[in-house]
């Protein structure tokens, strides 16, 4: 546990104890800008209107602005597991503490409601069975921070207040936000299902934990790639919606997708991969299996730009057999698990295909039809017309239809299409698939717990579409949590008698959500887009310029005035500006596929590619749509075509974001907040830009500023009493006094301003900063206490010393005396003449003795005369008792011989006896014999009488 | 240890706080400043017995025979004679002296006087409740003691930093098995001599 014990707990030495803070309260220590480290500290020098002298760590002076510096808290607030309680609430004090905690391998800390987790980049042991033991049904603040907290806390929620529970994690890629799903998922697979009485043992949980954990695995392997930052990098968010009964098992669960980015399966940069599933299966299909699926060798594939990229302490070979384990576990059969891998090698398969422009002419042609052979040979359907379909499609123009040749960019354009949508149509089915797999038990959910892994606010050098989409879902995200915030510090307020007008924060964002979503009066971007796309003359620029005239006045809208470009505009989202290219969004908002191909597939001999296509032929209205299409574009465009309904990319996924807004406004959010440390996968280092960065795209200073408008520093009553009762020790009188009445008598002999404080009912409230000011206080008036302690210390000692001394003196005295008094002694006739008599003194006494021990001598002699005569008699018996010995030994010797003579007369005798009785055995053997023969002979005779008789 | 001795030297100066009562007026005025102490403002005014008593204790802490005691010495004998100076106080009589001067320069008696005065006009103000006060912050489990570890570092880290040798000598025989100082009963022993 020890081990264990530094990762969760802070040490709690004494530099907490108020040893570290003299150095913070007379250095007057704060923070200023940084080029490397975001912020470093520094102490105030000087003050002179509005700027300031400070000295670095360094040594150097320096004078900045007075707006630059940031206060810093007192040491006691040193990596604090919960930032809001920090008393100077600022961005230096935040990265700060999140840093030092990073350092010290503590990688959870809260901050107000969000859960904030740097990525360790390492293993730590914080995630094992113990562990999890020690969080369950733990309140959060019993326990240090940690995701299982988190999750533990939305649990009991759910279940004690009966209110559906979410978890919302986000942040940049490779900010960990699918590992942290993961451990919740694995938590509550373990505390969940522990109701049953089956505790303790991991191996034990059901068969739907087991699901519901191997559905992460295939999850990963298809929709996840290895990025520039991220080695396991998820290419969609996810929201996984776990369902339980009234008792609290897990009864079922349900995954949705949101965005997958299929353009991975066709290109990437140098050192990233495609999906991980095109490794596995490469590397791990063997013999009879890599056959059938036609596949070729890493090189082969254009769509695989950079071949066979390894991922670090992974083994593609292995984690295929890993994958393909996971689908039975989930219950795919072998025909469907073929039909899976078949449509990704024909994906790969498709990159292959090329095509030339043929001369003079404008069409294009495909000289070489090996590859498109296999991809027909894959699915099941005939090449010849795959081929017609691709080169020379029919269009429906006026009700008639019309071959149209295509160019060489249209045809290539036409098959990166394909290869797109034939894999996301395989991630759908895959996960209608697991859905399926997940939901089959019957009993009915009481409740459920949610969990939202979705990518957080981003901010590129060249932000497209997607981004428009993600940081969109981040705004109602944001608006979501700063609504939450506002409740719970309303209901905080309420609860504590405090009369305090709170403002709706959430309100804050709606201008910018506005903007991108109102569907008219005026219409939004997106909105807007749609418009666009009706007109067949419309271009990227011309949408952007539409755009321009109808928001320019948009507080939130702007052009970018150094750009030349014209398709570039610009939002003001609550995290920061952001300038948008809108080249080739037209594209983007529509399904580029032609229905040609999809008609094919749909069509095909294979009964697995007929169904992941099937859906093409059907009459998509709008209910089915938001259901299957949650985030994607295949299926609108081909109900255009049929139905002459017109859904686009972008409203596909305003609905599916707006269905999964109205799910989460339904339940108690829970925020956990992932930050990135650095763009090197390195453990231990914090990239102090990268962080503050993040840290104001996710909201957490956001949710700060919000904080600093209230009084965010709560003190319980006694708290507030015990710490700084040393301030006002006079105030209150001794003897027994309720924490309320204290702590008012204290602040009133603090002779603080009442702006600066609410006194509730079971705490104190403060403004940001004046617990900095308190603690100053405190630390001085110690300060002063221990100087004045010690000033009495040292004179304890030395009075000691000195009565020491001082006995040592008198001691030194007492000798001298003795001393003087002997050597005039010394020479005193009285005392010389009775030191020669003294030893005379002793003649006479000696007769005395003399008589004395002579008496002595007798008594000791009477005593051993007697002694000897006693000796003597005993001797005499003695011997006389050795005699009748002898004479009984001679004695005894006769009767031995007597007794060995009758022996041996025994034994003479008792041969005879023997001898005798086998001559008696003969004799008898001999009678029986003879009557034997008297027998016979009576026989014989009596025979013979009868013959006698008879003749 | 040996209290009747230590009754009888601590005693005068307390006799002696009344007797200055006159005094202060003029001496008061000085510890506001940082800068040395003017010593010619201030009227020696002790009685004869004290002055046979501090005459024969100064007389003590003379190592060399001239009748004088060095500078560093000087808060050791006020502190003998009941006083408890802080050392920034002792330094501002002294002149705020080099380390060098500390070691080296000797003061007679009569030069020693107006500093004790000075001292006694401008006593030590913090009472038992101050420091109970004060050591009340480390009590962490809130039962009237303190970790004798954590008052050791707390001596030898804040304020007028003290050494090992005096924090052993001022420890000796307050720590109980765990470890921990009744801090009330410390304070009381220490105010005690």
């Amino acid at each position: 546990m020890s081990v264990v014990n530094e990762f969760l707990f802070l040490d709690n030495d004494f530099k907490n104890s108020g040893v570290a803070q003299a150095d913070w309260s007379t250095k007057k220590m704060v923070w200023i800008p940084s080029e490397r480290e975001g912020f470093q500290s520094a102490s105030i020098k000087e003050e002179t209107g509005n700027e300031v002298v400070v000295e670095l760590d360094n040594g150097k002076k320096v004078t900045v602005s007075k707006d630059e510096i940031q206060k810093m808290n007192p040491p006691k607030y040193n990596k604090v597991e919960d930032m809001a309680a920090l008393t100077c609430l600022n961005e230096a004090s935040v990265l700060h503490n999140i840093r030092e905690r990073y350092f010290s391998g503590l990688i959870y800390t809260y901050s107000g409601l969000f859960c904030v987790v740097v990525n360790p980049y390492k293993l730590l042991p914080i995630y094992s069975e113990k562990i999890t033991e020690m969080y369950k049904g733990k309140k959060r603040h019993e326990v240090p921070p940690h995701i299982y907290a988190v999750t533990d806390n939305a649990y009991r929620n759910m279940l004690q207040e009966r209110e559906d529970q979410s978890i919302l994690c986000t942040g940049e890629s490779g900010a960990g936000k699918t590992e942290n799903t993961k451990k919740v998922i694995q938590y509550l697979a373990v505390v969940a299902s522990s109701h049953k009485g089956k505790r303790h043992h991991y191996s034990l949980t059901g068969e739907l934990e087991k699901q519901l954990l191997q559905a992460n695995p295939i999850l990963e392997a298809f929709g996840n790639a290895k990025t520039i930052k991220n080695d396991n990098s998820s290419r969609f968010g996810k929201f996984i919606q776990i369902n339980f009964d009234n008792t609290g098992y897990i009864v079922g669960a349900n995954i949705e997708t949101y965005l997958l980015e299929t353009s991975w399966c066709i290109r990437q940069a140098k050192i990233e991969r495609s999906f991980h599933i095109f490794y596995y299966m490469v590397t791990g299909a063997k013999d009879k299996m890599r056959d059938e699926l036609l596949l070729e060798d890493f090189s082969n594939y254009r769509f695989l730009v950079a071949g066979h990229v390894q991922v670090q302490n992974q083994q593609d070979d292995e984690m295929f057999e890993e994958t393909l384990e996971a689908m039975e576990v989930l219950g795919f059969n072998e025909e469907e698990r073929i039909g899976m891998l078949k449509v990704c090698s024909t994906v790969l398969q498709l990159g292959n295909i090329e095509f030339k422009a043929e001369k003079n002419q404008e069409q294009a042609s495909m000289p070489d039809n090996t590859a498109a052979q296999k991809v027909c040979h894959l699915q099941g359907i005939n090449v010849t017309d795959f081929t017609k379909a691709i080169l020379t499609p029919r269009f429906k123009v006026g009700g008639e239809l019309v071959q149209k040749a295509q160019t060489k960019e249209q045809a290539d354009f036409a098959i990166e299409a394909l290869a797109k949508a034939m894999y996301d149509r395989l991630f759908r089915w895959i996960l209608a698939c697991v859905n399926k797999a997940l939901d089959k038990t019957k009993r009915q959910g009481a409740s459920f717990l949610g969990i939202l892994d979705i990518a957080g606010f981003e901010i590129f050098e060249d932000n497209s579409f997607e981004q428009l989409c993600i940081n969109y879902t981040n705004e109602k995200l944001q608006q979501l949590f700063n609504h939450t915030m506002f409740i719970l510090e309303q209901e905080e307020y309420k609860k504590e008698g405090i009369e305090w007008n709170f403002i709706d924060f959430g309100l804050d964002l709606q201008p910018c959500i506005e903007l991108i979503e109102r569907p008219n009066n005026p219409p939004g971007i997106l909105a807007l887009l749609d418009e666009e796309c009706w007109f067949p003359k419309a271009t990227d620029v011309s949408f952007v310029e539409k755009l321009t005239n109808t928001h320019s006045s948009h507080c939130k809208f702007s052009k970018p005035k150094n750009l030349k470009e014209k398709a570039f505009f610009t939002v003001q989202h609550y995290a920061g500006k952001v300038d948008y290219n809108a080249t080739s969004w037209l594209t983007k908002n529509m399904d580029p596929l032609n229905d040609n191909v999809t008609a094919l597939l749909s069509n095909s001999s294979s009964a697995f590619v007929q169904d992941i296509w099937k859906d093409v032929d059907r009459v998509v209205g709008l209910e089915t749509m938001a259901k299957m299409a949650k985030s994607d574009s295949a299926a609108p465009t081909a109900s255009k075509s049929k139905k002459g309904m017109f859904r686009t990319v972008g409203q596909l996924y305003k609905e599916s974001l707006g269905k999964l807004m109205t799910t989460l406004h339904n339940t108690q959010p829970n925020f956990v907040r992932c930050i990135i440390p650095n763009h090197e996968k390195r453990a231990g280092k914090i990239d102090a830009h990268l962080v503050l960065e993040q840290l104001r795209c996710n909201g957490v200073l956001e949710g700060i500023r919000i904080c600093r408008q209230g009084f965010p520093n709560r003190i319980v009553f006694h708290e507030f009493r015990q710490r700084y009762e040393i301030l006002a020790a006079r105030a209150i009188p001794k003897g027994f006094m309720d924490g309320k009445q204290a702590s008012t008598l204290m602040i009133k002999h603090l002779d603080s301003d009442p702006n600066l404080y609410r006194i509730g009912l079971s705490k104190i409230f403060f403004r940001t900063g004046v617990l900095a000011q308190l603690e100053e206080e405190r630390d001085l008036k110690l300060t002063d206490i221990i100087i004045a302690f010690q000033a009495q210390a040292r004179g304890f000692l030395s009075r000691k010393a000195f009565s020491k001394k001082q006995k040592q003196l008198t001691a030194m005295k007492v000798i001298q005396k003795n001393c003087a008094v002997y050597l005039t002694l010394k020479n005193w006739q009285w005392w010389r003449l009775f030191t020669k008599v003294k030893p005379l003194l002793q003649v006479t006494r000696q007769d005395e003795e003399m008589n004395q021990k002579e008496e002595e001598l007798h008594k000791a002699k009477e005593i051993a005369q007697k002694s000897e005569a006693e000796l003597k008699e005993i001797t005499q018996k003695h011997n006389q008792v050795v005699e009748e010995r002898n004479q009984l030994q001679a004695k005894l010797q006769e009767e031995a011989e007597l007794y060995a003579e009758s022996e041996e007369v025994r034994i003479r005798l008792e041969a005879k006896k023997q001898e005798l009785e086998e001559v008696l055995h003969e004799i008898e053997a001999r009678l029986e014999e003879e009557e034997e023969r008297s027998q016979v002979f009576q026989q014989e005779k009596a025979n013979l009488q009868q013959q006698l008789k008879v003749e | 240890m040996a209290p009747k001795k230590d009754a009888k030297k601590p005693e005068p100066p307390k006799k002696a706080e009344p007797a200055p009562a006159p005094a202060p007026a003029p001496a008061p005025e000085a510890p506001p400043k940082p800068a040395a102490v003017d010593l010619s403002g201030v009227k020696v005014d002790f009685n004869q017995d004290q002055l046979e008593d501090y005459r024969e204790a100064f007389g003590l802490f003379d190592r060399v025979g001239d009748s004088k005691v060095a500078y560093n010495q000087i808060a050791d004998i006020m502190r003998a004679l009941g006083q408890n100076p802080t050392n920034k106080e002792v330094t501002k009589i002294l002149g705020n002296p080099t380390a060098d001067e500390m070691a080296n320069k000797r003061v007679d008696f009569e030069g020693f006087l107006p500093m004790l005065q000075f001292v006694v006009n401008s006593p030590n103000k913090a009472t038992y409740d101050d420091y109970v006060e004060g050591l009340r912050v480390f009590d962490k489990e809130g039962n009237g003691t303190v970790m004798g570890a954590e008052l050791r570092i707390v001596l030898s880290t804040l304020g007028e930093k003290m050494n090992e040798t005096e924090i052993d000598a001022l420890m000796q025989g307050q720590e109980d098995e765990n470890g921990c100082v009744n801090y009330e009963a410390f304070v009381k022993h220490i105010m005690s001599v």
